[in-house]
């Protein structure tokens, strides 16, 4: 779908923490209220996992080759898992309740699988991998509104959901491979991530990015040849998209996690890689061995004393400099 | 006098099937009302009234006559509904009663239901049923009108007990929600032992118009059709069973 211009985001997943300082800001600005409190606009999910919905990966929507919808499966609410609360009012302060304990049993929720990981140690291994809607070029929840409830803006290729229009349908909720649009029971209509637009058009970056520890995001114009999105994705090529292969051609980008290599039985290091890149190709396609020879020969560079235009933008010194958002 | 009990018992069991609910959705001698067939609205009469506006289970509709329609899937006209409609399931009858007063146009709707699907949640769908009037004539799409210019109006009870909704729609995907609301109505679904278990549905709307959008019911002729959602089904949208055309009624409410 064209669009005039196209905002986009770059995650680094070598700076991901996991901290989850993203999803608060998300939550505590648009998703703690009103139906929406199971939803996490932005989440981050430890890979290998099970992600967020639980197993949304096997859920199908998306395209076929042919470019044709896909039908997929709608989670259910315990895929999300059941937001709970705890007594604090009784427990804390009137004393009314001897024990501190949730409202809900707790039984699955986001990131249930936190520091699961893969692998057995020494050579065990993780990465978090922080989850927005991907506003996508291809919106697989724009064709399956049946209403054209959804739209992507022409100035700046966000895709939202007209709550005028939508009836509550939920065609998109399974349509979209990521399953990052989500039902509000309370008002029979689907959200979604809005890439924060009331910030963007203010000229603030989206609280995830705005407020991450790890200065893991750049925000910017794909279009703008100066900006760190067109430096990190189309110069440098280190930054890719997740799962293109459901045909929805995402403009959220991740730059692949490199990891130390195995150790042997005698703790010496070895040649095999720790993170299979076979793994890595299977979210983020077939860049990641190019992604990742380039960002091990600039970090060398740096590390070495030289200058890498790319490890200074990945390093994002100042925040003006991985916003760029006119 | 000693036979006196089984000759009561023998009365009871003879006279129990007029005595209990004589409404059921088994009905096979009801008229069925093909596309194009015409009939008239029946008045209740003045000084007569339901115990509530739209009371579904008023002794008034035993009286009143209903008609059937067959009701069969909705033809899918967009992608999302092709990948989910299912051509095989079985069609259907929803009964139908017309009525009206010298102030309101009430339609009743009765279908068979096994299940009473009231909550709409993540995975789940609510039952649903709406009445469709061509604002034109009968030369009007009886899915969702022609374009903008031969618009539909349309009244949408959902098991969840919220308001009846008046909408209008000029074409796919273009269904709106109207301005003003001015239809009421009430849904009853009954567990019947021995007997499918069916919903009863009744709306109804004052005769005077108050949107541009809103069907006149002054006129001499409405086109009508109808629509089912079974929430059971993960039905919404065009994922439905609709009757096949327009059947056309009288009002009968010219002043």
């Amino acid at each position: 779908m064209a669009v005039k211009r196209q905002l986009c985001m770059v995650m680094d997943l070598n700076k991901c923490i996991g901290c989850h300082t993203c999803t608060s800001a998300c939550k505590l600005q648009w998703t703690n209220r009103n139906g929406r409190e199971y939803m996490y606009w932005n989440n981050v999910e430890t890979m290998p996992g099970t992600g967020y919905p639980r197993n949304y990966a096997q859920m199908g929507g998306g395209f076929d080759a042919e470019g044709a919808l896909k039908l997929g499966i709608t989670p259910s609410a315990e895929d999300y898992g059941i937001p709970w609360d705890y007594n604090y009012e009784e427990a804390l302060m009137t004393g009314t309740d001897p024990w501190l304990r949730p409202n809900v049993k707790p039984t699955w929720g986001a990131n249930w699988d936190e520091d699961q990981g893969e692998g057995d140690y020494p050579n065990s291994y993780y990465f978090y991998l922080p989850r927005i809607c991907n506003h996508c070029t291809n919106p697989a929840c724009l064709a399956a509104c049946s209403r054209n409830a959804i739209y992507k803006r022409q100035e700046d290729g966000i895709v939202l959901i007209d709550q005028e229009r939508c009836r509550g349908y939920r065609y998109c909720v399974t349509a979209c491979p990521y399953k990052k649009v989500y039902f509000n029971e309370e008002i029979s209509k689907s959200e979604k991530c809005i890439f924060c637009y009331p910030r963007i058009e203010k000229g603030l970056a989206n609280a995830c990015a705005r407020q991450c520890a790890g200065r893991i995001r750049w925000v910017g114009y794909r279009d703008d040849e100066e900006g760190p999105i067109h430096t990190l994705v189309d110069r440098w090529k280190v930054a890719l998209p997740l799962h293109a292969e459901w045909g929805t051609e995402p403009n959220v980008f991740y730059v692949p996690p490199l990891a130390p290599p195995k150790y042997d039985e005698n703790s010496v290091p070895t040649n095999e890689e720790r993170i299979p890149q076979g793994y890595l190709e299977s979210l983020f396609g077939d860049g990641v061995a190019v992604a990742l020879k380039t960002l091990a020969a600039e970090r060398q560079k740096k590390a070495d004393g030289g200058d890498s235009e790319l490890m200074d933008t990945l390093i994002g010194y100042r925040h003006a400099d991985m916003f760029k958002l006119s | 006098m000693q036979h006196l009990p089984s000759t009561l018992a023998f009365l009871v069991a003879f006279i129990a099937p007029w005595a209990a609910p004589a409404e059921t959705v088994v009905e096979a001698n009801v008229l069925r009302l093909e596309a194009g067939d015409i009939v008239a609205a029946a008045k209740i009469p003045e000084g007569v009234y339901l115990r509530s506006v739209n009371d579904p289970d008023d002794i008034i509709w035993e009286r009143l006559p209903e008609y059937r329609v067959r009701m069969v899937p909705a033809p899918a006209v967009h992608r999302s509904v092709e990948l989910r409609v299912n051509y095989d399931t079985p069609d259907q009858d929803l009964y139908v009663t017309f009525a009206h007063t010298s102030e309101r146009f009430y339609v009743r709707l009765r279908w068979r239901d096994d299940t009473a699907d009231r909550q709409t949640g993540r995975d789940r769908f609510r039952d649903g049923a709406a009445v469709q009037f061509s604002l034109g004539d009968d030369t009007t799409s009886y899915l969702m009108g022609t374009g903008p210019d031969q618009p539909v109006n349309i009244w949408y009870w959902s098991a969840d007990g919220h308001q009846i909704q008046n909408l209008a729609a000029g074409g796919y995907g273009s269904l709106t929600r109207l301005p003003i609301q001015t239809v009421s109505g009430d849904g009853l679904y009954t567990d019947n032992p021995g007997d499918p278990n069916e919903w009863t549905v009744v709306m109804s709307r004052p005769l005077a118009v108050r949107d541009e959008y809103e069907v006149a019911l002054n006129r001499a002729v409405v086109p009508i059709a109808f629509a089912l959602w079974q929430g059971s089904e993960a039905q919404r949208d065009g994922l439905k069973s609709v009757s096949e055309g327009w059947v056309l009624v009288e009002p009968g409410a010219i002043p």
